[in-house]
């Protein structure tokens, strides 16, 4: 170890604090640059905003690098350093630090909105003098303004300690044991920070009046960018939570869980019923009206999660930051009820839906369910604080709550996502669905007696499973005559790529049911040599073993998971940490997972261990469909060929019987 | 559509009835103590640890109280009984379950509300929508028609 002049510390603090500084200022200057260009109608200038883009975001790219130069140099003048890494953190988890905290996570934030802004400016370069384009960067801009300055002054991620420690406290040890940790967050971040792109657009297309679906073009991508991004953030929290907190579960209804699933919920049903406006020109006032409250959720969900309002496991990013959340999230609020309200009438739709029976009928099932969903989950969050605002009283909302009310709504999104595929727009004959439905319809029930032969029960369980079938089936057999026509382009675009999502939606619905329902578990009080039988898995307990990692006591227990090959929970103890961090170990395979964990550190000397042992089917499944549904948005955002203008939709021919 | 059709869509229905009443009767209710317990446990919160339940914890205070919900269960308590002392000892929260009185029965009733309210809203307009279709002929249309039958 060698001791480090005190120059250096304060230079790569100050180099931090500078590129916010830097950062803050690049957004303020393209902000008023377009405000000015806008309102004097001067659209050449507004080419000058796409510096103060670059400026930005080089500031924060210097901010950012900054910070992990400071955890990666251990430099414990820096406070965020001192106060969420040590010296013995491993690399990887020193890099993940830097959104370990609230302070990094806001300059994470920052930084992956500023690396928005930058790829919109230049994708769209050429149409910058577009006053719709310019509005869209505006707004985006306003954006940035509030998340730099929450940098430069409340949430300086740069403080310095005057007196710098000699080691750091270090994070939380439950982000610090997974790699899942390293990426989570950021996929999490390119999503939630990635519906700004799509908002900043709405706000533009309402303020410039161009309601047409030009609008709805430019940001396709990039909603499914952020969309595809968000799913695999939130499957891969799930993931780590699986991994990691030991208890077999994988979604807690936490509030912060809630807070990433809430915009994904009301961004789903925007990318459901945007086809609906491309194709028939319907439901304007509602699509934007679902973009705006998906952007304004972000906003609320980080509220709730970064003001220390509500209790949760995540709660190591609560801060004061509270207010001004709250004040930024009414100012979306009652910018984006105006805007509607100022152009609501041009606003209305020309089309008309002719029949319930319909693919655009389906379209709205699916979004009334979504939208039911999302405030089902937004009420059973807040509830409890409502309730103790109002009087005094506390109380939960968990896991049973959320249950008995949305799996219902589950099911029913099951069945219209089974049902969509085989209506045609407009209306559909009885005739047509009796022909088109009936493959779908035999997949289902076959699935479901497949389901009981291999001993599932329950009403609930049986039927999610076969409406999961019957969405295969209906997926596949759209996917079959699209391939048929189109050959292997066929899979692409919209409807191919959205049918790939589907599967891997049923994929995802089959592990969560099957996990959820048919779990069976056992706790073992074993010594070496000892067996122990869960849900016809035989598992022996080897050894244990108990040494020191660094300052950390971990405590393994070998145990042979029959078939499967030896594995190894374990339980440790950090000094800087009160209580044991259990490790559980899993033996996954396609069929079932068997999840071992270990409950408490052994008594001293003694070689009795207690182990639980969890065997959940089909978990695998869940992060199979997870990959299939991100490969699936992936051929979605594939372009068709031909159909580059924004009203060459018709050109989606739809397939005739079959 | 053709007999085929119906004969397949007959077995698909049949089929199906089958296989979830099966599943229902195969579903037997929770009725051994170890699993009501376990359900107790499963609805029930860790005072101490943000989010998780009794059962998945490994807190102290959460294995203290699985081993209470086994007391209480052996001595023959109900569920409710035990939810109620257990919200005596802890605190209402450790119930995961909101309660059905009170203000927090607002919780269970205004989804319902919402989604009764929003279908209702959504089938009204396609009825404004379907009524509207029917009455589109204006003056306009008829003078199109007619001029252009004076010209044939």
């Amino acid at each position: 170890m060698f001791v480090r002049g005190p120059g250096s510390c304060v230079v790569i603090a100050l180099l931090g604090t500078f590129g916010i500084a830097i950062g803050f200022i690049g957004a303020l200057g393209g902000a008023m640059t377009l405000i000015s260009a806008l309102a004097l109608k001067r659209e050449a200038r507004h080419r000058r905003a796409i510096a103060w883009i670059f400026l930005m975001a080089g500031g924060c790219l210097l901010a950012v690098l900054a910070m992990e130069i400071g955890l990666l140099r251990d430099d414990f003048s820096m406070q965020y350093v001192a106060s969420n890494s040590t010296r013995s953190t491993p690399v990887l988890y020193k890099i993940a630090t830097l959104w370990g905290a609230l302070e990094g996570s806001l300059l994470l934030w920052a930084f992956v909105l500023s690396g928005y802004v930058t790829a919109v400016a230049i994708s769209f370069r050429r149409q910058i003098q577009d006053r719709l384009v310019a509005w869209a960067l505006l707004t985006i801009l306003v954006v940035c303004i509030f998340f730099f300055g929450l940098l430069v002054g409340p949430a300086d991620p740069f403080g310095t300690l005057s007196i710098a420690p000699l080691d750091g406290d270090g994070l939380n040890p439950l982000l610090r044991n997974h790699p899942l940790m390293a990426i989570h967050p950021v996929m999490l971040y390119l999503g939630y920070v990635g519906f700004t792109v799509p908002f900043g657009f709405a706000v533009a297309a309402l303020v410039t009046g161009r309601l047409g679906e030009g609008w709805l073009v430019l940001t396709r991508i990039w909603t499914l960018i952020a969309w595809v991004s968000l799913t695999v953030g939130i499957l891969l929290g799930a993931w780590w939570s699986y991994e990691v907190l030991g208890w077999g579960g994988y979604w807690a209804w936490d509030p912060v869980e809630n807070a990433s699933f809430l915009p994904w919920l009301t961004g789903t049903a925007f990318i459901h019923s945007v086809l609906v406006q491309e194709r028939r020109g319907m439901l304007r006032v509602w699509n934007l009206s679902l973009l705006l409250t998906t952007f304004a959720l972000t906003i609320f969900g980080t509220f709730l999660t970064r003001s220390g309002v509500i209790d949760s496991v995540h709660e190591f990013s609560a801060s004061s930051l509270g207010p001004l959340l709250l004040g930024f999230f009414g100012f979306i609020l009652v910018v984006s009820v105006a805007l509607v309200g100022w152009r609501g009438d041009e606003l209305r739709s020309p089309g008309s839906i002719d029949s319930p029976l319909s693919r655009e009928g389906a379209f709205l099932a699916n979004n009334l369910l979504f939208t039911l969903f999302a405030f089902i989950v937004l009420l059973g969050t807040v509830f409890p604080l409502i309730v103790e605002a109002i009087n005094d009283d506390q109380l939960a909302v968990g896991r049973p709550y959320f249950d008995r009310m949305l799996l219902p709504i589950g099911i029913a999104l099951l069945l219209v996502m089974g049902i969509a595929p085989v209506l045609t727009w407009r209306s559909t004959a009885a005739q047509t669905i009796g022909t088109r439905a009936l493959m779908p319809a035999a997949t289902g029930a076959t699935v479901m007696v497949l389901a009981l032969i291999f001993g599932a029960q329950g009403l609930g369980p049986v039927l999610g499973i076969g409406l999961g079938g019957f969405v295969v089936g209906s997926s596949v057999r759209h996917l079959f005559l699209a391939v048929r026509r189109n050959g292997w382009a066929g899979i692409t675009g919209r409807s191919g790529g959205g049918m790939v999502a589907h599967i891997g939606v049923a994929l995802l619905a089959f592990g969560f049911i099957a996990s959820t329902s048919f779990s069976e578990e056992g706790e073992f009080q074993l010594r070496p040599g000892d067996r122990g039988s869960v849900a016809g898995h035989e598992i022996t307990f080897v050894e244990v073993i108990d040494e020191m990692d660094g300052p950390n006591r971990v405590v393994r227990a070998r145990v042979n998971v029959e078939g499967r090959g030896v594995y190894a929970p374990a339980i440790t103890q950090y000094p800087t940490f009160g209580r044991p961090i259990a490790t559980p170990s899993v033996a996954t395979s396609f069929v079932d997972d068997v999840y071992l964990s270990l409950i408490a550190i052994p008594e001293e000397g003694s070689d009795l261990v207690v182990i639980r042992v969890l065997v959940e089917p089909l978990v695998a499944w869940i992060w199979l469909g997870g990959l299939v549904i991100a490969g699936g948005t992936l051929l979605a955002m594939v372009p068709r060929r031909g159909r580059f203008s924004a009203f060459a939709d018709e050109a989606e021919t739809e397939e005739v019987g079959l | 559509m053709k007999v085929r059709h119906w004969v397949s869509w007959f077995c698909v229905v049949v089929v199906s009835s089958l296989a979830l009443v099966a599943a229902m009767v195969a579903d037997d209710p929770p009725a051994t103590e170890a699993e009501r317990a376990y359900e107790i446990k499963e609805t029930m919160l860790c005072p101490v640890c943000d989010g998780q339940n009794v059962l998945e914890s490994n807190a102290p205070v959460a294995s203290a109280i699985r081993a209470q919900v086994d007391q209480l269960v052996s001595e023959g308590r109900s569920d409710a009984e035990i939810r109620a002392w257990m919200a005596r000892q802890y605190g209402k929260d450790v119930n995961a379950t909101p309660p059905r009185t009170g203000i927090a029965s607002l919780v269970w009733v205004i989804p319902v509300f919402v989604a009764i309210a929003s279908a209702a809203l959504m089938i009204s307009v396609f009825r404004k929508w379907r009524v509207g279709r029917g009455a589109e002929v204006s003056d306009d249309d008829l003078e199109i028609v007619a001029s252009l039958r004076e010209q044939s």
